[in-house]
């Protein structure tokens, strides 16, 4: 009657040829990864974030923007991601180096984001964007973020980092929206999305 | 690369491995001869075969119902 | 069969001895699994209501966006995490706890342990969805829980495998039933799973992709090798116990498990076609996606042959209905996933809504209506009690199953038509997003009955712990059973 340990043995067998093929492998296989410019001047420097751009990915994850921007562009051919100007080449896994957690997404609710900062380097368009995204983009069903600002009103001069809002979306003369620091942070980080150099491993 | 399949290969093995090790046992543990029983392993001679249980206190009287699952 | 004109020769007293082993083992359960139910109800009404917020927010941006708790970033993962482990998974645990305790036709081990393990398992519900709104998710899909909080499922977790390994060592039944296999493997599975997924990503994480491909064989594990077990292994039980047929092939159920055990680890990295990982990696995942239909062809025949020739009794049994209906999801599900897999469809359907209504066949339309009939099964044998209203059960069944048939064809053609669009590259992002709007819409319609249907199933279970109403002759239908369908049911099982 000795069917536990043999059921036991089995399962644990069978469930370790799994984890050795789909975690210890590609962990051996890509951990070891450091970032390197292959090819010379056009390679970004994947240098880990500092400061203000590491904080705003901490904005970007505490806020789940991963679960309706993905950060990944599919190869040529496979889907339309270049096609639509989400970067010049399919991503790979040396664009990740150093990211923790690695943020793909799954989801396409809105554009990826793999490359929004070379896409879209205005800092003011990103604001106006997180504080209200109808100003920006008309039937986005993107949220808005005007919690990461401030709505104070303007004491003796209007600061100059208040969002200029269209006539439409302005609040009244004596109001203005100031980013606080996390909507600062968060845009550095955006802006830093950036995965279009060439790298060797993403082919010619 | 030759780390990826090395490692492969090596979770092919165990897979087999195991499948093996199952096999045996459910043969040697007699799990292979009586299938019949297997299957009717879960009925009672108070809900046998043939008998719809969803069912619940139908057959006991209505003290015994009152009372409750036997406690331990 | 001398085993069964043996029945009709034993006495009633003899009957009875069964009867009340049968009664001291429910006893013995009753409290840890009534424990896990009762968390496993309230976790279903909050993730509902998290669901119904998530769901309006994507075609109503702007509703309760004020409050950073709110945002649908937020929200959208404290439904998941709610639904997935506090729902589905203490439901699951309270339902394998009672199955490997009658099949191994002995009491309950630890049930005190079992009460803590409950207490600490909905505690750490508790810290990591506030803990997720309060703005500290990981954003690891599935893992969000911030990192106080999976010690107190760890150790839940332990004392819950303790427990029903030593039941399950101290068994009168020699024979181990196919649900055992699939109970043992899961009870096995999950805290490899959980341990491996929570070290390697959360406390002492890797970099780089190689995260994405632990994230999701994870993830997906977590679906085919702790929840679709815990189904599997319910249907597998019930459905011949309420009949009074056996299973239809005990080979076949053999083969099924062990190609489940085999293939379901694969497939995991289907979740990343097209991603930054390796070629080899993403096509061994396709492979053992697609291989995937074998077991799932098994389990299909073995179901519907135990039940065809019977389905009137869906017309009285609640347990039935609610568990055929999720036996069936489970093949359109598993085969929906296998099709999945394949590049040139993965090439639509990926990043689309299309998904997110694959997900809920899987979850809600399979795992979920299988733990529904599971409990309104299991709840009377422990409370000694019947079901409040027939009624209740059959309007619970309808705005769940409708609900769900809703939200899947909703899901299904906006998720396909979006990829489609997706795809091309002339269409602009917002027309796309334009396009989806009114299916969002109907989803939020279908949640709203699914809802109803929730509410409806607390306030029966409410009820049976509180010995509501009038004591009953028999057992809680749909329809009251006539005598004669009784008689119909007395054929040879196999064969006819």
């Amino acid at each position: 009657m000795n069917q536990a340990p043999t059921i036991f043995l089995g399962v644990f067998l069978t469930f370790a040829s799994a984890w050795l093929g789909l975690v210890v492998a590609p962990y051996l296989q890509l951990a070891p990864q450091r970032s390197e410019n292959t090819v010379a001047s056009d390679a970004q420097d994947r240098a880990p974030l500092g400061g203000l751009a590491a904080q705003g990915r901490d904005v970007y994850r505490a806020n789940g923007c991963v679960y309706c921007h993905s950060q990944q562009v599919r190869p040529e051919g496979f889907g339309s991601d270049i096609d639509r100007g989400w970067g010049p080449r399919r991503t790979v896994a040396q664009d990740y180096v150093g990211e923790r957690p690695v943020l793909l997404g799954t989801m396409r609710t809105g554009p990826d984001l793999a490359n929004i900062g070379a896409r879209q380097p205005s800092a003011t368009w990103h604001h106006l964007h997180l504080y209200n995204p109808r100003i920006t983009s008309p039937g986005s069903i993107m949220p808005r973020f005007a919690f990461l600002y401030e709505r104070r009103k303007i004491i003796g001069q209007r600061s100059s980092a208040a969002l200029k809002l269209p006539p439409d979306w302005d609040l009244e003369p004596a109001y203005e929206v100031v980013p606080t620091d996390d909507a600062k942070a968060l845009v550095a980080y955006l802006l830093l999305l950036d995965r279009t150099g060439a790298l060797e491993e993403a082919g010619p | 690369m030759t780390v990826a399949y090395l490692v492969i290969f090596a979770s092919f093995l165990l897979f087999a491995l195991s499948v093996v090790l199952a096999l045996s046992w459910a043969l040697r543990n007699g799990q292979m001869k009586n299938f019949g029983r297997g299957a009717t392993a879960i009925f009672d001679p108070d809900e046998p075969i043939g008998t719809v249980t969803d069912s619940f206190p139908s057959t006991q009287t209505q003290a015994e119902r009152s009372e409750g699952p036997l406690h331990d | 069969m001398t085993e069964m004109t043996a029945s009709a020769v034993l006495s009633v007293a003899d009957k009875q001895v069964f009867a009340r082993q049968r009664a001291a083992i429910d006893g013995s359960a009753r409290l840890p699994v009534l424990g896990f139910f009762a968390g496993a109800v309230f976790w279903l009404l909050a993730g509902t209501a998290l669901a119904l917020l998530a769901s309006i927010k994507l075609h109503n941006p702007e509703f309760l966006d004020s409050a950073p708790w709110l945002t649908f970033g937020r929200v959208r993962p404290a439904h998941l995490n709610a639904v997935a482990y506090g729902w589905a998974s203490q439901a699951g645990i309270g339902v394998l706890l009672w199955l490997m305790a009658r099949l191994a036709r002995a009491e309950l081990r630890q049930t005190r342990l079992l009460l803590l393990a409950v207490v600490l398992w909905n505690v750490g519900m508790l810290v990591g969805t506030t803990g997720i709104l309060a703005g500290e998710s990981t954003s690891i899909e599935w893992l969000e829980f911030p990192p106080f909080a999976p010690p107190f499922f760890a150790i839940a977790f332990a004392i819950i495998a303790v427990s029903a390994m030593v039941t399950f060592r101290n068994r009168r039944e020699p024979h181990v039933y196919v649900t055992q296999w699939y109970l043992i493997g899961a009870v096995f599975w999950f805290p490899w799973l959980y341990t491996a997924a929570n070290l390697l990503l959360l406390y002492t994480p890797v970099s780089g992709v190689a995260q994405a491909s632990i994230n999701w064989w994870y993830a997906h594990n977590v679906l085919g090798l702790w929840l679709t077990p815990i189904g599997l292994g319910a249907a597998y039980y019930l459905l011949p116990k309420v009949l009074g047929r056996p299973i239809y092939s005990y080979q076949l159920s053999l083969l099924g498990f062990w190609s489940l055990a085999l293939f379901y680890n694969w497939a995991g990295v289907h979740h990343l076609i097209g991603g930054p990982l390796p070629a080899w990696l993403i096509t061994l995942s396709i492979v053992g996606s697609v291989m995937m239909v074998i077991p799932v062809i098994t389990v299909a025949i073995n179901h519907h042959m135990t039940v065809v020739g019977n389905f009137r009794q869906l017309r009285y049994s609640p347990t039935l209905r609610f568990i055929v209906f999720g036996a069936m999801s489970y093949t359109a599900v598993s085969v929906q996933g296998s099709l999945q897999s394949l590049r040139t469809v993965n090439e639509v359907t990926h990043f689309t809504h299309y998904t997110v209504a694959h997900a809920h066949l899987g979850v809600y339309a399979f795992f979920t209506m299988i733990m529904f009939g599971s409990i309104y099964y299991i709840v009377p044998r422990l409370t000694g009690w019947e079901w409040a209203s027939g009624r209740l059960i059959s309007f619970h069944f309808w705005t769940t199953a409708l609900g769900m048939v809703l939200y899947f064809l909703a899901l299904t053609f906006g998720g396909w038509w979006q990829g489609l669009e997706m795809n091309n590259a002339d269409v602009p992002f917002l027309t796309i997003v334009q396009n989806t709007l009114p299916y969002l819409r109907a989803r939020s319609g279908a949640g709203l009955l699914m809802a109803a249907g929730h509410l409806a199933f607390a306030v029966l279970f409410v009820l049976n712990l509180l010995r509501f109403g009038k004591p009953r002759r028999g057992p809680t239908l749909f329809v009251e059973r006539p005598k004669k369908a009784e008689l119909a049911l007395t054929v040879e099982p196999a064969g006819s």
